[in-house]
C-alpha cells in the first residue's frame, strides 16, 4: 500500500505544534529544552519524510536527519550543562525569575 | 660674458647652510656661531663682489642665469638670474649682511640660535632679488618673516612681543594678496616666469580690466612692505623693539624687497595698469614724504625718528618708480641704495649710543660731540647724508626722482612740489635731532661714557665709503643700474 | 688749462686732510687752509690773465665730467672758466685769504680752532666751485655745501643756546629757497634736457611758460641764500658766529651767491615773462628798503652790517631787474671788498671792547688809529662817496635805472642810499666819535694787514669800473656828472643827518622813540617777520607734527590695532559658537546615543521565553506573507509582512 509522505509530514507538524506551545509556554528550562528537543525531532522527520517518498535517489534528508541530530545532542548537552550552572547560581530554573538584565 | 655657474645660486645658499651648521657647531665650541657666521657672512660677500666685478653693464638683459626644471608638472622653474638693479640690491644685502654679523658680535643670550636667524635672513633677502620664478620669488619672499619674527620677538625691546607679531600678520596679510595676483597670472598666462611674463606683459598680453586688479593684488602686497602710507604703522614699532642689527636689515633691505618688487613685477607686466594707478600712487608717495617728516619731527625716541624718516625716503623711491621716466627710475633706485647704506649708518650708530646709554630718549641724549665726539661725529655725518647734502649719495636718488617726477606724464606737477617740500621738512626734523643729540652741552646720561670702538667705526667705514663714492661719482651705481631702467622704460612707454 | 681745476681742489684737499685728525692735530696745522687759499689766488690770478689774454664771450677753459646715464641721455657736470668766473675768483679767493689771515689771530684763544679753519677752508673749497661750475647742477650742489659750512660755523659756539638755532634757522630758511630751486633745475632738465650753461643759456630756444617756471624756480633759491625778503630772517641772526666767518660768508661771498645765480641765469628771466624781471626788481627796492631801515635801530654792530648787507644785496637784486647782469656784479664785487672790511674791522672792535653793543663803545678813534681808520674807509665806500669804490658800484646801478626808465626804483634806491650813509654814520659816531667809554688796544698786525689790504682795494677798484665792464663785454665810459651828483648828494644827505641826529645830538631819539611807539615797537620786531613766521610756520608745522604723530598712533595704527582686536572678538565668537555649536552638536549627538542605548539596554532583560515569541511570531508573519504572494502579489505581503513586523517591534518595546 503506497502511503505517501503526507502522514508523516501532518505527524512531524503536530509535534512541532506541541514543542513550539511547550517553548513559549513552560516555565521550566528544562521543559523549555526538552520542548526545543521535540521541535527539532518534528523538523528531522518531516526532513526524513519528504527525503523519502519524494526524491528517493538522493539521500539529502536522511543525510541532513543524521547531521541535526549530532548537532542537537551537543547542543542539549551545552543546554543543559547552562541550566544546572544557572540552577547552581539561582537555586531556580525558572525563566521567569531570571531577568537581572533588565534596566 | 661668462660667470661662475651656479654663482647666484651659492649666495643664496651658503647662508642657508651655515644656519644649519651654527647650532650644531655651537654645542661643540662655544662661542663658535658668531665666528661661523662671519665667515659665512665674508664669503658671500666675496662672491657677491666677483660677481660684481664680472658683470657686463652694457648688456641690458639678465645675468648669471641659473635656468633648471624643478616642479614639471606644475611648470615651476629654479630660475635665478641679475639684472643691474638686482646686483645693486644684492650687493646691498650682502654688505648688509656682514656687517649686520659684526654689529651683533656682542649679543651672548641663545646666541648659536641667533647668529642662525641672521644667516636664514640672509638667505631669504638674497634670493628675492635674485630670483626669476614667482613660486621661488613667494617662497623667498615669505622667508624673511620668521627670521624677523624671532630676531625682533626673542632678542628686542620692551614690546617686542606686540612688535614682532604685528610685523608678521600685517606683511603676510599683503603677501597673501600677492599670491593672488601670483595665481591669477600663472592662470592667465600659464607660466611662472618672471622674464616671460614681463615680455608678455610687454607685448599686451593681458587685458586692461585684467591688468587692475592684478595690480591691485600686488600693490597691496608691496605697498605693505615699503611701506606706503597709510600701510606704515608696522615700522615704527618694529625698528624700535628689534635689536640692532635686525633693525638694519629691516630698514636697509626687507623695505627695499617692496619697492623692487614694484620695478620687477607690476612696472613691466602690468604696464598699463601702472601708468592708470601712477597718479594715485604718486599722491600716496608725497603724502609718505610729508607725512613721514612731520611725525619724525615730534618723536622723542631716536630710533622712532629713523622709523619714520624711512617712511619718508620710502616716498621718494615710489615717486620715482611711478614717474615711469629713466631719470625718475634710476632715482629710485640710486634712493633704495643709499637708503640702505644710511639709514643702516643711523640705526649703528643709534644702537652704540643705545648700547652705553640704555636710552634712546632724545631728552635724555645730549651733546655727543662733547661727551663722545667721534659718535657724534658719525651721526652728524649720516643725518647730513640722511638729508640729501650733495657730495653725498642720498641727493643723487632724491634729486633725480623729484627730476623724473617732474618731467612724467602721469605725475601732476603739483605732487612734485608737495614732494620737493619734503626735502626741506627732512632736513627740519634731521637738524632738530642733530642740535638737541649731537650739539649743545653733554647730558648726565652720556657723561663720561666710552666712545665708539675700533670694531664699531671699523664696520661703519664701508657705508661711509660708499655714502661719499656714490655720492661724487654717481656712475659707480648708476652705470649699473641704467641699462635695466633703459629696457624698463622702452618697455613702459611702448604700452602706454 | 687744466691746473684751473687745482683751485677749488687745494683748499678741499685740506679740508680733507684735516677732518679726520684729532683737536690737537688739527690745531697744529691750522695755517694749512690759509696757505691753500693763498696758492688758489696765485692760480685765480693767473686764471684772470689767461682769460684776459684771450678775450672775447667764449669760456676759455671748458671740462666735463659725466655723473651718470638716464635713460642713455647723459648727465654731465663741468668745470668752466670765463670772463665772469675769473672775476669770481679773484673776489673770492683775496677776500677769503685775508679772512684767512685775520682768523689766525682773531681765534687765537679758541679751544677748537682747527676745526673752524677747516670747515672754512671747506667753504672757500665750494664757493670756488661755484663760481666755476659750468651748469646749474654743480652750482647747486656746491651751493648746499656752502650751506652745510654756514650752518657749522654760524653754529660754531654750539654750546650756547643762540648759535645753535641760528645755525638750523639759517640752514632751513634757505632750504625754503632751495625747494625752489630744485624745482627750477627739474623744470630746466624738462625742457632742455641739460644743465649746462651753454645749452640752457645760449643754445636752447625757450618758450616763454618754461622759462618762467625756471626763472621762478631759480629766483627762490637766489632769495633764500641771498637773504631778500621774505626769506632775510636767517641773516641777522647768524651773526652768532665767529665774525671773520661773518665777513666771509654772510657779507663777502655766499650770500652774493644768489646774485651770482641770477647774474648767470639772466638770459633764461630775458626769455620768461616780463613780469619776472618786474618781480625780481620789486624784491630787491623791498629787501633794500628793509634792510636800511632796520640797520637804523640796532645797537649791536654787527646786526647794523648784516642789515646793511641785506639792504646791499637788495641793491644788486634791483640792478638785476633792470636787466644789467654787470652793474649788480660790479656792486657785488666792490661790497665784498669793503663789507668784509667792515666784519673785520667790527671784528676788531670787538675783539678790543669785549662787546659788541655800540652802546657800551666810544672814543675809539684814539686808542685804535689803524682800525678807525680802515673802518671809516669801508663806510664811506658803502655810504657811496667819491671816490671809494661804493660810489662807482651804486652809480652804475643808478644809471642803469635811470636809463632803464625805471623811476619808482631809483628814488628807492636813493632814498637807501641816503639811509645807508645815515646809519653807517650813527656807526662811526657811536664808536669811534665822543669820549673813551673803555680802553681798547690797537688791533694785532696779523688782523690789520689783512683789513688795510680790503682797505686799499676799496680805493682802488672803483676806477675799474669801465674795464670791469669792458671785461665782462659791455663798453661802458666814465659816469655820467649829473647822476654822480645826485648820488653823492643822497650820501652827503645821509652823512649830515647822521651827524646831526647822533654827532651834535640835535634829535632826541628817545623822544621819537616816545612819540611812535607802535612804529618803534614795529623797527624793533624787525617789522614781525620772525614772529609770524614763528606762529605760522614754526609754531603750526610743530602743532602739525605733534597732532600727526598722535593721529598716526591713535587713529592710522588704532585702525589696525582695532582691526586685530576686532578680529580677535571675531575669533573668540567663532570659538564660542564652536563650543558651543559645533561641537555641542557633536556633544548632543553622544548623549542622545547614550540615552537611547540606555532605553535600548532596557530591552535585553533577559526575557528568553518573550524573544521565542518575538522570533516565531515573525517567522509566522514571514510565512503568511509568502503564502499570501499568490493571491495578493509580491510587493503588497511584503509590505504587510514589513508592517506587521514593526508593529510587533513597537508592541515589545513599548512593553519592555
Amino acid at each position: 500500500m503506497t502511503v505517501g509522505p503526507v502522514p508523516f509530514m501532518a505527524l512531524a507538524a503536530i509535534l512541532f505544534a506541541i514543542g513550539l506551545f511547550g517553548a513559549l509556554s513552560k516555565k521550566s528550562a528544562v521543559m523549555v529544552l526538552m520542548s526545543l528537543e521535540l521541535m527539532t525531532n518534528a523538523v528531522n522527520l518531516n526532513l526524513v519524510a519528504v527525503s523519502r517518498f519524494v526524491t528517493p535517489e538522493s539521500m539529502a534528508g536522511q543525510f541532513t536527519a543524521a547531521f541535526v541530530m549530532v548537532v542537537a545532542a551537543a547542543e542539549i548537552g551545552l543546554g543543559l550543562a547552562l541550566v544546572l550552572a544557572l540552577y547552581r547560581k539561582r537555586r531556580t530554573v525558572e525563566l521567569d525569575h531570571i531577568d537581572e538584565l533588565k534596566g | 660674458m661668462s660667470l661662475i655657474p651656479g654663482l647666484l645660486s651659492a649666495i643664496v645658499f651658503l647662508p642657508l647652510a651655515g644656519a644649519v651648521i651654527v647650532p650644531i657647531a655651537a654645542r661643540l665650541a662655544p662661542g663658535a656661531a658668531k665666528w661661523i657666521a662671519l665667515a659665512v657672512a665674508a664669503v658671500g660677500l666675496a662672491m657677491t663682489v666677483v660677481l660684481v666685478a664680472g658683470f657686463d653693464v652694457s648688456a641690458a638683459g639678465m645675468q648669471a642665469v641659473t635656468n633648471v626644471s624643478w616642479v614639471e608638472q606644475a611648470g615651476i622653474r629654479y630660475h635665478l638670474g641679475v639684472d643691474g638693479i638686482s646686483l645693486a640690491m644684492l650687493a646691498l644685502s650682502s654688505l648688509l649682511g656682514l656687517i649686520a654679523v659684526i654689529a651683533s658680535w656682542k649679543i651672548t643670550e641663545r646666541a648659536p640660535a641667533y647668529f642662525a636667524m641672521l644667516l636664514l635672513l640672509q638667505v631669504g633677502m638674497n634670493g628675492v632679488f635674485v630670483a626669476l620664478d614667482f613660486v621661488l620669488f613667494y617662497v623667498f619672499w615669505e622667508l624673511v618673516l620668521v627670521p624677523m619674527f624671532f630676531l625682533i620677538g626673542m632678542w628686542g625691546g620692551a614690546r617686542r612681543d606686540y612688535a614682532s607679531v604685528k610685523f608678521f600678520i600685517y606683511t603676510l596679510a599683503g603677501s597673501v594678496f600677492m599670491l593672488i595676483g601670483i595665481i591669477a597670472l600663472y592662470l592667465s598666462a600659464g607660466t611662472f616666469d618672471m622674464v616671460e611674463l614681463a615680455a608678455k606683459g610687454a607685448s599686451g598680453a593681458f587685458g586692461i580690466g585684467f591688468q587692475n586688479w592684478v595690480f591691485l593684488a600686488f600693490f597691496l602686497g608691496f605697498a605693505v612692505k615699503v611701506p606706503v602710507w597709510p600701510l606704515h604703522t608696522w615700522l615704527p614699532d618694529a625698528h624700535v623693539e628689534a635689536p640692532t642689527a635686525a633693525s638694519v636689515l629691516l630698514a636697509g633691505i626687507l623695505l627695499k624687497m617692496g619697492t623692487y618688487g614694484f620695478i620687477r613685477v607690476s612696472l613691466p607686466m602690468l604696464p598699463q595698469a601702472a601708468a592708470a594707478w601712477a597718479p594715485w600712487i604718486s599722491v600716496l608717495a608725497a603724502i609718505s614724504i610729508v607725512y613721514g617728516a612731520a611725525v619724525a619731527f615730534a618723536q622723542t625716541d631716536l630710533k622712532k625718528l629713523v622709523a619714520y624718516s624711512s617712511v619718508s625716503h620710502m616716498g621718494f623711491v615710489m615717486l620715482g618708480i611711478f614717474s615711469l621716466t629713466a631719470a625718475g627710475l634710476n632715482g629710485a633706485v640710486a634712493v633704495m641704495f643709499s637708503h640702505g647704506v644710511v639709514t643702516g649708518m643711523l640705526f649703528l650708530i643709534v644702537g652704540i649710543v643705545y648700547d652705553r646709554a640704555h636710552t634712546r630718549e632724545i631728552a635724555k641724549i645730549g651733546g655727543l660731540s662733547q661727551a663722545m665726539p667721534v659718535t657724534g661725529g658719525l651721526l652728524a655725518f649720516a643725518a647730513f647724508a640722511s638729508l640729501g647734502l650733495p657730495g653725498l649719495s642720498g641727493f643723487v636718488g632724491e634729486f633725480l626722482s623729484l627730476v623724473g617726477s617732474w618731467q612724467s606724464a602721469v605725475i601732476p606737477q603739483w605732487v612734485t612740489i608737495v614732494a620737493a617740500i619734503g626735502v626741506l621738512l627732512a632736513a627740519a626734523y634731521t637738524l632738530w635731532m642733530v642740535l638737541r643729540v649731537v650739539l649743545g652741552k653733554p647730558t648726565e646720561t652720556v657723561t663720561g661714557l666710552p666712545d665708539a670702538t675700533p670694531r664699531e667705526i671699523g664696520m661703519l667705514v664701508p657705508l661711509i665709503a660708499l655714502t661719499v663714492i656714490v655720492g661724487v661719482w654717481w656712475s659707480s651705481l648708476l652705470a649699473f643700474v641704467d641699462p635695466a631702467v633703459r629696457a624698463l622704460v622702452a618697455v613702459i612707454t611702448k604700452a602706454v | 688749462m687744466a691746473w684751473v681745476a687745482l683751485i677749488p681742489l687745494l683748499p678741499a684737499l685740506a679740508f680733507v686732510v684735516m677732518l679726520p685728525m684729532s683737536r690737537r692735530a688739527r690745531n697744529a696745522v691750522r695755517w694749512l687752509p690759509a696757505a691753500a687759499t693763498i696758492a688758489a689766488l696765485g692760480l685765480s690770478v693767473a686764471a684772470f690773465f689767461a682769460v684776459l689774454a684771450v678775450g672775447g664771450e667764449e669760456p676759455v677753459f671748458r671740462a666735463s665730467f659725466t655723473l651718470a646715464e638716464l635713460g642713455g641721455a647723459p648727465l654731465a657736470v663741468g668745470l668752466r672758466l670765463d670772463a665772469v668766473s675769473a672775476i669770481m675768483l679773484l673776489v673770492v679767493t683775496i677776500v677769503a685769504a685775508c679772512v684767512q689771515i685775520y682768523s689766525l689771530d682773531y681765534m687765537r684763544s679758541e679751544d677748537r680752532r682747527g676745526w673752524y679753519f677747516a670747515v672754512l677752508s671747506l667753504f672757500t673749497a665750494a664757493m670756488l666751485l661755484l663760481v666755476l661750475a659750468g651748469d646749474f647742477l654743480l652750482l647747486y650742489m656746491s651751493w648746499e655745501v656752502m650751506g652745510l659750512c654756514s650752518y657749522l660755523l654760524i653754529g660754531f659756539w654750539h654750546e650756547q643756546d643762540a648759535p645753535r638755532s641760528a645755525s638750523i634757522k639759517a640752514f632751513l630758511t634757505t632750504r625754503v629757497g632751495d625747494v625752489g630751486f630744485a624745482i627750477g633745475l627739474a623744470a630746466m632738465w624738462a625742457s632742455a634736457k641739460s644743465f649746462d650753461f651753454a645749452v640752457v643759456l645760449h643754445g636752447f630756444e625757450w618758450t616763454v611758460p618754461a622759462a618762467t617756471v625756471v626763472a621762478l624756480g631759480l629766483l627762490f633759491g637766489a632769495m633764500g641764500k641771498s637773504a631778500q625778503v621774505p626769506l632775510h630772517v636767517w641773516l641777522p641772526d647768524a651773526m652768532a658766529g665767529p665774525t671773520p666767518a661773518s665777513a666771509l660768508i654772510h657779507a663777502a661771498t655766499m650770500v652774493a651767491a644768489g646774485v651770482y645765480l641770477v647774474a648767470r641765469a639772466l638770459p633764461i628771466f630775458h626769455e620768461a615773462a616780463p613780469w619776472v624781471l618786474q618781480l625780481v626788481m620789486a624784491i630787491g627796492v623791498t629787501t633794500a628798503l628793509l634792510g636800511a631801515l632796520l640797520a637804523v635801530v640796532q645797537h649791536d654792530i654787527k646786526k647794523v652790517l648784516a642789515y646793511s648787507t641785506i639792504s646791499q644785496l637788495g641793491y644788486m637784486f634791483i640792478a638785476l631787474g633792470a636787466g644789467s647782469e654787470i652793474a649788480a656784479l660790479f656792486h657785488l664785487t666792490t661790497h665784498a671788498f669793503f663789507k668784509s672790511l667792515l666784519f673785520l674791522g667790527a671784528g676788531a672792535i670787538i675783539h678790543a671792547t669785549h662787546t659788541q653793543d655800540m652802546r657800551e663803545m666810544g672814543g675809539l678813534r684814539r686808542s685804535m688809529p689803524w682800525t678807525t681808520t680802515v673802518f671809516v674807509a669801508g663806510a664811506l665806500a658803502l655810504s657811496g662817496v667819491f671816490p671809494f669804490s661804493g660810489f662807482w658800484s651804486k652809480d652804475d646801478i643808478l644809471m642803469v635805472l635811470y636809463t632803464g626808465g625805471h623811476w619808482y626804483a631809483l628814488v628807492a634806491a636813493l632814498a637807501v642810499a641816503g639811509l645807508t650813509a645815515f646809519y653807517m654814520t650813527r656807526v662811526c659816531v657811536r664808536v669811534f666819535g665822543g669820549s673813551e667809554k673803555a680802553h681798547a688796544h690797537e688791533a694785532h698786525p696779523a688782523m690789520l694787514v689783512p683789513m688795510a689790504l680790503l682797505a686799499a682795494i676799496t680805493v682802488v677798484v672803483g676806477f675799474t669800473s669801465p674795464a670791469f665792464a669792458g671785461f665782462l663785454g659791455e663798453a661802458k665810459g666814465w659816469p655820467d656828472l649829473g647822476m654822480a651828483a645826485v648820488g653823492t648828494l643822497a650820501a652827503l644827505a645821509g652823512i649830515g643827518a647822521g651827524v646831526w641826529v647822533f654827532g651834535l645830538g640835535k634829535v632826541d631819539t628817545a623822544v621819537l622813540k616816545r612819540r611812535l611807539p607802535r612804529v618803534y615797537a614795529a623797527f624793533v620786531n624787525k617789522f614781525y617777520f620772525d614772529t609770524v613766521y614763528g606762529i605760522v610756520f614754526v609754531g603750526a608745522y610743530a602743532h602739525l607734527s605733534g597732532w600727526l604723530a598722535r593721529f598716526d598712533v591713535s587713529l592710522i595704527d588704532g585702525a589696525v590695532n582695532g582691526i586685530a582686536s576686532a578680529w580677535s572678538k571675531v575669533s573668540s565668537v567663532a570659538w564660542s559658537a564652536d563650543v558651543r555649536l559645533i561641537d555641542g552638536a557633536v556633544n548632543g549627538l553622544a548623549g542622545a546615543v547614550t540615552r537611547a542605548g540606555g532605553r535600548m539596554r532596557t530591552l535585553q532583560a533577559g526575557a528568553v521565553q518573550g524573544y521565542q515569541r518575538l522570533a516565531y511570531g515573525a517567522l509566522l508573519v514571514l510565512l503568511g506573507a509568502s503564502l499570501l504572494v499568490p493571491f495578493v502579489g509580491t510587493t503588497v505581503a511584503l509590505a504587510g509582512g514589513a508592517v506587521a513586523l514593526l508593529l510587533m517591534g513597537v508592541l515589545v518595546v513599548r512593553g519592555a
